[in-house]
């Protein structure tokens, strides 16, 4: 290999090799970070709500006119759609996973508003929910259906029970077993004292951003308020068959509704995460735009090289290098340039990744994004390098003797 | 050592074709020192090229050390350019990033010749032409005369079969061509062939053996060491 003496012939063109590096490295860090930043949204993006997303949809019914009687109709709603083949199972809510609204309250272990406490969204639901949102429960049990209270305006919440997440039972108790959990009172503001009746292994908030999105529990209750929202699981394959034909049996069925928000719970997520996505795309297009230009500097230092040096490259022909010897030569350039600019590369991502998680309060970098990142420089120079140099390898050895 | 057989090179481009050389036939001995002489555009250097492997002839047969090679691949060309061919040009071709060191030493690595053996190589070859001293320093810091000596210097570390001289003085001074000349001699007394491209007349006779091209062709029968010192005059004419 000639590795010492394009090295040393390097040192007496400082300039060029001095800016592809720092190029090189510069885009090395942008890209690395982009890269991070864009695993960490998809990490947050795919954690599961605890749902059976791909097979469940809602809608909402709301009531008008003087002869809409919210509690018949959502009685027989209820009673019409678990009939349907192919519906899983249903439940009436007050908000929706993922979804982005809904509503929390502050759980405390004592009867004191000024205690501190855990924020954690409630579910208001009937006893298919865990059926409905496919909840695994871990301890304890379900709510009956004589638990459920089906409250019209004006009455005072008297439910006593609860279902909470496993996140919520280890936040309210962090040293305990889910089963010793049960039977604990928690105060949640404004209600009576509930009991835990129930843990389940997952169940997320609505707000994707919050960071309590774990702690959530479920309350045995539905409030009649001229809107009842439905949520819908089907066997799998069946749900958008399904929710054409669950809204028009439902329209159908009572004219003094109508429907609205029909949606999968898909969709929802897909624009809860709309943002997320959207700057994952801007730093793909980034990270694509910084290597497009880079290996364009790579590309054009080589051809410049080459280009001046097309009379030395037929001496070296002449005096004896293969083909593959010159393009063998002009790789290895490109290696000792990337070599250094990866190098300063991943100083400056090390610097950089510090500054993010100082300043951003991201989470610290995987050690192995900064080696990843200038092996995958390294190979896109020699990549890019390779049209050039095989350009070289086949410069013709008369042209040695060619007088200029 | 050297022998061609009714070499003919024809380029060919969109416009014209040019019979550079036509029904060229040559043989050189080992230890001789030919003159290769013509006018500009005669073919003197396309002679040079493809008996140094740097160009393919259209057709003939070339044989090189006794071996045919009118039909190498490039591949093979190449190692046989740095195994039994020593170059020098008239702009002498150094490369000018590199100290006198690592430029003589380009070949030898195009070799994979171990770097001990390099090292002894460069440094007698540095020797032979009177300039060790200076291996460190890079070629901008040279005199014409010095750089091609170190030129000579490279086309002769890895002991070629011949050496192969395009105008070596073309770019010289006559009195540092004188030098760079008495060089070659010394050369081609210790037995190293040598085929020199001049258009300088007075040079060419102080060579053993001149061949005159005219249009691609040789201008006259191949004339004896004797016979050339007689009739340099008219050659010269
Ligand atoms: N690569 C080439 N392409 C086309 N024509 C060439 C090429 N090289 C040489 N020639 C032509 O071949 C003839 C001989 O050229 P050359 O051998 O360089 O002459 P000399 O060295 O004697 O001056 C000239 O007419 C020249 O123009
Ligand atoms: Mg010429």
């Amino acid at each position: 290999m000639e590795t010492g003496p394009i090295l040393r012939a390097m040192t007496r063109n400082k300039l060029g090799v001095i800016l592809i590096s720092l190029q090189i490295a510069f885009t090395m860090t942008v890209v690395i970070n982009a890269f991070f930043i864009i695993n960490e949204r998809s990490r947050l993006m795919a954690r599961p709500s605890g749902l059976d997303e791909a097979n469940t949809f809602f809608l909402t019914s709301i009531g008008f006119g003087e002869n809409f009687n919210g509690a018949v109709t959502v009685a027989d709603d209820l009673a019409m759609l678990r009939q349907l083949p192919g519906v899983v199972d249903v439940t009436v809510t007050n908000a929706i996973p993922v979804s982005g609204s809904g509503s929390n309250s502050g759980v405390r272990l004592v009867d004191d508003e000024s205690a501190p406490a855990a924020y954690a969204a409630y579910y208001r639901v009937d006893e298919h929910a865990v059926e409905t949102m496919d909840l695994d429960i871990i301890a304890g049990r379900n709510f009956t259906t004589q638990e459920i209270q089906w409250r019209k305006s004006g009455e005072a919440i008297a439910t006593d029970q609860l279902i909470i997440s496993r996140a919520l039972a280890s936040r309210m108790f962090p040293e305990r077993e889910p089963s010793a959990v049960l039977g604990e009172t928690l105060y949640i503001s404004g209600l009576p004292p509930h009991q835990v009746i129930g843990i389940v292994e997952q169940l997320q908030g609505p707000w994707p951003t919050n960071n309590n999105l774990e702690l959530s529990m479920l309350q045995p209750i539905h409030s009649f308020d001229g809107a009842d929202t439905y949520l819908l699981r089907t066997a799998p394959g069946e749900r958008d068959r399904l929710m054409v034909e669950v809204e028009e049996m439902l329209v159908a069925s009572n004219g003094s509704r109508i429907i609205r928000n029909l949606m999968s719970l898909e969709r929802t997520r897909a624009e809860s995460y709309q943002v997320d996505s959207a700057m994952s795309t801007i730093l793909w297009v980034v990270i694509v735009t910084l290597v497009f230009i880079t290996c364009m500097g790579i590309v054009g230092l080589a051809v410049f090289g080459i280009n001046r040096r097309r009379k030395q490259i037929g001496t070296r022909r002449a005096l004896g290098a293969t083909r593959m010897q010159i393009l063998r030569h002009f790789m290895v350039e490109n290696f000792l340039v990337s070599g250094l600019g990866v190098t300063l590369g991943a100083v400056l991502t090390i610097g950089f990744g510090i500054g993010l998680t100082s300043i951003f309060n991201m989470p610290v970098m995987a050690w192995y994004y900064t080696p990843l990142g200038m092996l995958a420089l390294i190979v896109i120079g020699q990549v890019a390098v390779l049209g050039p140099s095989s350009g070289a390898a086949r410069t013709e050895p008369a042209i040695a003797t060619r007088s200029v | 050592m050297l022998k061609m057989t009714d070499v003919c090179k024809v380029f060919r481009t969109e416009l014209v074709e040019t019979h550079a050389l036509s029904d060229f036939s040559l043989t050189i001995d080992e230890g001789e020192f030919v003159s290769i002489t013509g006018p500009s555009g005669c073919g003197k250097t396309t002679f040079l090229n493809i008996a140094g492997l740097l160009e393919t002839l259209t057709s003939g047969q070339y044989l090189l050390d006794g071996t045919d090679v009118s039909t190498l691949s490039d591949f093979q060309r190449a190692k046989l350019r740095n195994q039994k061919i020593g170059f020098i040009f008239q702009s002498f071709n150094l490369m000018p990033d590199l100290n006198l060191f690592d430029n003589i030493d380009v070949p030898l690595r195009y070799r994979g010749m171990k770097a001990s053996e390099r090292k002894q190589r460069i440094d007698q070859a540095l020797d032979s032409v009177g300039l060790l001293s200076r291996k460190k320093h890079v070629p901008s810091q040279l005199s014409g005369g010095q750089q091609q000596r170190v030129a000579i210097a490279r086309a002769l570390v890895g002991k070629p079969l011949f050496l192969l001289a395009d105008e070596p003085t073309g770019n010289l001074d006559s009195n540092t061509a004188h030098g760079v000349m008495d060089l070659l001699h010394e050369i081609n007394a210790d037995g190293t062939t040598i085929i020199m491209v001049t258009h300088d007349l007075e040079l060419a006779t102080q060579s053993r053996r001149n061949v005159h091209i005219l249009d691609g062709r040789i201008s006259s029968p191949v004339l004896t060491p004797v016979d050339f010192h007689r009739e340099s005059a008219t050659v010269g004419s």
